[in-house]
């Protein structure tokens, strides 16, 4: 079967939000602070809670298994350093609130892991079978880095009643100010292509696609480059998309690369393909050639009001305090921490709140580059002027389903697909009126799973 | 050192844009043919148009005193209204009667709809069509521009009476129709008078091509999309041409059609109004064709000359209708569930 790229390298709709990289796109990956004590949180994928397998006042080395639960849509946790449990107790989390979490005080001989590994020169995907793969890559307790943290093995595992054909590899990274994947394209080319040569070898896919957004020429010229070392036969192709938000979710990627669209509702699988992200990639490779879990990721400390931004390799379960005590600590300016990015990123409160394998940035906004209506929040009635429902790229009406939620009148809501939305932020973000559309349609999604008894209240 | 740090749902930076800038861009765009009525209508129009913007100020701050609500004219769209208002009144319009009109606009076409983003109809149409039922012969009588005439009225009552009047190129038409004396060759020579704008009409109506640079601006600054314009003018377009294909002695040329009049005016700055229109692409058009559709039925088939605001008041009625008629379908299809 021939498969190759057809869309326009787009998708109709979304916006274009000042991308705001220059502050760290030439920062080399450096290592993080020193961490004294880790909070490693039970629960940073998408699935079932682990369980705690270490108690308190117990030793735990360097990637030692802290947590796993035996639900198939999960992922275990590891330490990310030598020390002592303190406590298992409770923690921000930046997406569940309270939360479980190991705490492990480091020893004062813990080492930090080292950055990358060197590829043996035989490295071949062959020599692994895909239930190896897979095996090596749920115990390693990989999810999905981009954000959603799905637990990768379910998604590489080969399933025979969804054979998987083609593979996206997602280096978008279309959230303004984040840079670490870009980084890590830029300084891991090898390891991200061992590990997207692991993830096929698994998954089975015939042809692979590197989306990178075309305001990257510098990522996918290296990437090429490397892809033309290697013999042909793998099928990896780099495709450069357009640069526009959000480009890198996966349904819009979809869009863009195959001109295919995932049904309302379903997943990639339901059409055969296969969407990791390059982080994930990278953590593919460590985990099978270098047998290390997940334990470090990249993260960019940026925004304005950072003295020093930059991307740093810092190991799971970092207080947000130390990453920006590390990069010159809270200035005056600061007016928002933000996990993640200043579109789909949370911003917290709490700065103990630990970064999770899903983090990759921490934003730190000034009230300037908040602007005054964003940060004053004062909303105007909505003039129906329809900017949200041009941007909205799934197609949706978001002023009606916010104004439905609004009125606690859930069921239009739920006429008018509220359960489709990506919660991209693109309404919220061209709104004239500065009605946080996308708040009330998230809200709107908790007060209807709360009516399925999905959530406790 | 924390207290400052704030918290609330993503996305956390926005466009630079607020419903202030949105209708401040509108009056901008009203700029052009603000100037043109001031150069054709002189000072009385000047008069008309700032009285309108100021009642529609005054009685939009009066009415949020009365409702308690917090002040609302820091959103400019009370201005836009007087605006748009005072450019679709006959130039000789008396100065009480602009007040009226103005209040009747806020008041009744926006305020006790519970303010601006509520309101089921265009508020200036509102209250147009208020003066037009109320106060039928004042809003019918037509000054000719002050090129023409240079024995213009000043502001005092005598000179308007005894000011010139003049048929509009519309109305001359209309009667053309009942006379049967050939439309075709009056509107030849006043094509070329309604695109610069030196015929009788309203205050804005006159000047088509001050009309479309104010329209190309909002197009450009996309304040409005080109959906509703170009569905107006289109399909106003189409039912002149089969008119005057059918009989070309009783109806005018469709290029005069689309020039003179309100149709332009309408189809950049009323017929867009976000507030009245519908939400969609697909019902925008379906708007704009039934504004243009039916003015152009009450033009040549209906008594009066001009029919463009009863058309949009028509057509701000079955708005929510359309709405509900051009629902979107997500990206990915209607879920299968």
């Amino acid at each position: 079967m021939v498969v190759d790229t057809k869309g326009r390298r787009s998708f109709r709709g979304g916006v274009h939000p000042p991308e705001s990289k220059h502050l760290t796109r030439d920062s080399q990956i450096q290592p993080g602070p020193d961490v004294k004590e880790v909070a490693v949180m039970l629960s940073q994928h998408t699935g079932a809670v682990c369980q705690p397998l270490v108690r308190k006042g117990n030793a735990v080395m360097a990637g030692q298994k802290i947590g796993d639960s035996d639900a198939f849509v999960s992922a275990p946790v590891h330490s990310p350093i030598d020390g002592k449990v303190k406590e298992v107790g409770l923690r921000s989390h930046a997406v569940l609130g309270r939360s479980q979490a190991v705490i492990i005080e480091a020893y004062p001989h813990s080492r930090p892991k080292r950055m990358s590994f060197n590829l043996p020169d035989d490295f071949n995907e062959n020599n692994y079978s895909s239930e190896q793969i897979c095996d090596a890559v749920r115990q390693a307790g990989i999810v999905g880095m981009g954000g959603a943290g799905f637990p990768t093995r379910v998604k590489i595992e080969p399933n025979p009643r969804l054979p998987k054909h083609t593979m996206i590899i997602n280096g978008c990274e279309c959230e303004p100010y984040v840079t670490c994947d870009y980084r890590i394209m830029l300084e891991w080319t090898d390891q991200i292509i061992a590990g997207i040569r692991l993830a096929q070898r698994a998954c089975g896919c015939s042809h692979v696609f590197i989306a990178i957004e075309d305001n990257k020429p510098e990522a996918i010229e290296t990437m090429n480059s490397a892809l033309s070392a290697l013999n042909n036969g793998h099928n990896i192709k780099v495709v450069p998309v357009k640069t526009k938000y959000p480009q890198g979710g996966e349904r819009q990627l979809i869009k863009a690369i195959l001109d295919k669209q995932v049904p309302t509702g379903g997943i990639p699988p339901a059409i055969g393909l296969v969407v990791l992200n390059i982080a994930t990639s990278a953590a593919i490779a460590e985990a099978i050639i270098d047998r290390s879990p997940l334990t470090y990721r990249v993260v960019t400390v940026t925004g304005e009001a950072i003295a020093k931004p930059g991307n740093y390799y810092v190991p799971v379960g970092t207080p947000v305090q130390d990453l920006i005590d590390f990069c010159g600590g809270v200035t005056k300016k600061s007016a928002k921490v933000i996990i993640g990015g200043p579109m789909m990123g949370i911003a917290i409160a709490d700065l103990t709140t630990p970064i999770t394998k899903t983090t990759g940035s921490i934003t730190v906004l000034t009230k300037e580059q908040i602007g005054k209506a964003k940060y004053e929040r004062r909303q105007t009635p909505c003039i129906r002027c329809g900017r949200c429902i041009q941007a909205c790229p799934e197609n949706l009406n978001p002023t009606k389903i916010a104004h439905a939620v609004k009125n606690n009148l859930l069921d239009v809501a739920e006429r008018y697909y509220i359960s489709a939305c990506i919660e991209c932020g693109c309404c919220s973000y061209v709104c004239p009126a500065n009605i946080e559309l996308t708040g009330y349609i998230k809200t709107g999604k908790i007060f209807l799973a709360r009516q399925k008894k999905k959530m406790p209240a | 050192m924390l207290k400052d740090i704030t918290v609330s749902s993503a996305p956390h930076i926005s466009q630079r844009l607020s419903t202030r800038s949105v209708m401040a861009d509108v009056i901008i765009a009203l700029a052009f043919p603000t100037a043109v009525a001031g150069y054709f209508f002189r000072f009385h129009a000047l008069i008309l148009i700032a009285t309108c913007v100021l009642s529609c100020v005054v009685t939009e701050w009066l009415c949020n005193l009365i409702r308690k609500k917090q002040n609302s004219l820091d959103d400019f769209s009370a201005v836009v209204t007087g605006i748009i208002l005072a450019l679709s009144l006959p130039p000789s319009l008396p100065v009480w009667a602009a007040i009226i009109g103005s209040v009747v606009s806020i008041a009744i076409g926006k305020m006790v709809f519970g303010g601006l983003g509520a309101n089921i109809f265009n508020p200036a149409m509102v209250g147009r069509a208020f003066l037009t039922a109320s106060f039928g012969m004042l809003m019918t009588t037509w000054t000719a521009p002050a090129t023409i005439d240079s024995k213009m009225p000043r502001i005092n009552q005598e000179n308007v009476i005894d000011a010139r009047t003049q048929a509009t190129p519309l109305a001359w038409s209309k009667t053309a129709i009942k006379n049967d004396t050939g439309a075709d060759s009056y509107s030849r020579g006043q094509l070329e008078a309604t695109i610069k704008g030196e015929v009788g009409g309203c205050l804005g109506e006159t000047s088509a091509i001050a009309l479309l640079i104010g329209g190309l601006y909002l197009l450009v600054r996309r304040t409005i999309n080109f959906h509703i314009p170009a569905a107006v003018l289109l399909s106003a377009f189409v039912f002149a041409t089969i008119a005057y294909l059918i009989d070309s002695n009783a109806y005018v040329n469709p290029l005069f059609h689309l020039s003179s009049g309100a149709l332009f005016l309408g189809a950049f700055f009323i017929a867009t109004d976000p507030v009245t229109a519908p939400l969609t692409r697909r019902g925008m058009w379906l708007f704009g064709i039934g504004v243009g559709t039916i003015t152009m039925l009450i033009r040549i088939v209906g008594e009066y000359p001009e029919g463009l605001m009863f058309s949009v008041l028509l057509m701000n009625a079955v708005t929510p209708l359309i709405d509900r008629l051009c629902k979107r379908v997500p990206a990915g299809g209607k879920p299968s569930a």
